[in-house]
């Protein structure tokens, strides 16, 4: 009896704890790049992302390798890959620290770390939107990236570069672990 | 004393995973942004203090000026970048190892880089010379008239004029000058390092797939030239396998023509546009 009740007082903090744990389970993150004769978009479905929560404070992470976004040309993508230093970085790395509270809210303002091409980019107050479906919750964005934050040289076609903006549109589905 | 003992004991053991959960991470979990201000655009917010965990070391300033002078060859540098990335952030933010991706996927290659920098300096060489090709292409068919032989309209049966030697001439140089050229964008395109286990996909296998068309057109179409200046020469009608020159030159250039469209596909007319 004694037995069970430490075990129980022992468990129970990590019980809590793990009930306060995410996990990604689906995600689409699209880059988008605009060029006066094309627009294209690269897709990966690849990310993978955990959130610790804790005394009302939430830590996220999602991590993407940047070799599996597809744009439907490979051409195209591997020429991403060199433009972006994809082979020597070859994560994108998203960090955010939430409070709690705000995970419950239908629209939060995020603040991301954002790792990608060997540079750290912070945005502030990205606005996510929520969506609960059942335990899962869908978090979608926008993160107003540019080629300069990453000092990516921008390619060019036919001697016009591409625009400097490159938005990248989140959607990922997070479960309760 | 055996219950107080007890009671002790369950103390400890249900205090000790709070004391884990409790234990301040070694980093204080506030990082500064990061990027360049020179090179941040307004989305960006540098300069200013966030709320976030802390950030690796490779991402900090100094972390910035070092990754602008890491140059692909410095792997040593690299790897540690990464496993740097696998550092814990605090004690409750999760990291990077967390997250179950292999050490392939996120391991820096170097060498892959660098066959990535080859494949794109070969492309773009490639790109220049094709464009710069289709130019004496373009001229060696507007100036084929001058190097056909001229029938008497009036008298069907009558002689045949030949061309000028001016106009062969410059048809040849131009016919040349474009095999030359063409020579010079396969080579690059042969030359640029493959990338193992990408398949082509989209608008680049059909600019592939149309060289099946173009190459042996760009090596048939001097050959037929050749064959039906050599009859002109000779005051004969272009007979033959010859006469086929320019519906040769004809299904090379369009084959040519379509290759470059080909791998610009979709193209969005948008210069209008502005947003």
């Amino acid at each position: 009896m004694k037995f069970a009740a430490v075990l129980l007082l022992a468990v129970a903090p990590v019980m809590l704890h793990a009930q306060n744990q995410w996990v990604l389970t689906q995600s689409t993150l699209t880059w988008n790049v605009t060029h006066p004769m094309h627009e294209v978009a690269g897709t990966s479905h690849a990310a993978k992302g955990k959130g610790n929560c804790s005394a009302g404070q939430c830590d996220f992470l999602i991590a993407v390798p940047v070799n599996t976004f597809d744009s439907g040309d490979s051409n195209r993508d591997l020429h991403t890959l060199e433009v972006v230093r994809g082979a020597q970085y070859p994560m994108v790395i998203v960090r955010t620290h939430l409070a709690q509270a705000a995970l419950d809210q239908p629209t939060t303002d995020a603040d991301l770390e954002v790792q990608f091409a060997g540079q750290t980019a912070h945005y502030a107050h990205v606005p996510l939107h929520r969506t609960s479906h059942g335990n899962d919750v869908e978090i979608t964005g926008t993160i107003p990236a540019s080629c300069s934050d990453f000092k990516i040289d921008r390619p060019s076609f036919l001697t016009v570069p591409i625009r400097n903006e490159i938005p990248v549109n989140v959607d990922a589905t997070w479960k309760p672990e | 004393m055996a219950a107080g003992r007890s009671l002790a004991a369950l103390v400890c053991v249900a205090l000790v995973p709070l004391m884990t959960l409790a234990q301040p991470s070694g980093n204080p979990p506030v990082a500064s942004a990061s990027t360049d201000p020179a090179s941040s655009s307004s989305s960006a917010v540098p300069g200013a203090v966030l709320n976030l965990p802390d950030a690796p070391a490779p991402n900090g300033p100094q972390s910035t000026a070092q990754n602008q002078t890491q140059t692909p060859s410095s792997s040593s540098q690299q790897t540690q970048n990464n496993d740097k990335n696998q550092q814990p952030q605090s004690g409750n933010a999760p990291t990077l190892g967390d997250l179950g991706f292999t050490p392939q996927q996120t391991l820096a290659n170097a060498e892959m880089q660098k066959r990535l920098n080859e494949r794109t300096h070969d492309l773009k060489m490639h790109q220049t010379f094709g464009l710069i090709t289709a130019v004496p292409m373009c001229a060696a068919v507007l100036v084929a008239g001058g190097a056909k032989s001229k029938k008497n309209r009036s008298n069907p049966n009558g002689t045949v004029t030949g061309p000028s030697s001016s106009g062969v001439d410059l048809h040849v140089a131009l016919g040349s000058g474009t095999a030359v050229l063409y020579g010079l964008t396969a080579y690059y395109a042969i030359a640029a390092p493959k990338i193992p286990g990408v398949k082509p996909k989209g608008a680049i296998k059909w600019h592939r797939d149309l060289v099946w068309i173009h190459a042996p057109g760009m090596v048939l179409t001097p050959i037929l030239g050749a064959m039906a200046l050599n009859q002109e020469n000779n005051g004969e009608r272009v007979h033959g396998i010859a006469s086929a020159h320019s519906y040769v030159a004809w299904t090379t250039i369009a084959a040519y023509g379509v290759s470059i469209v080909a791998v610009s596909w979709p193209i969005h007319l948008k210069f209008w546009e502005k947003k």
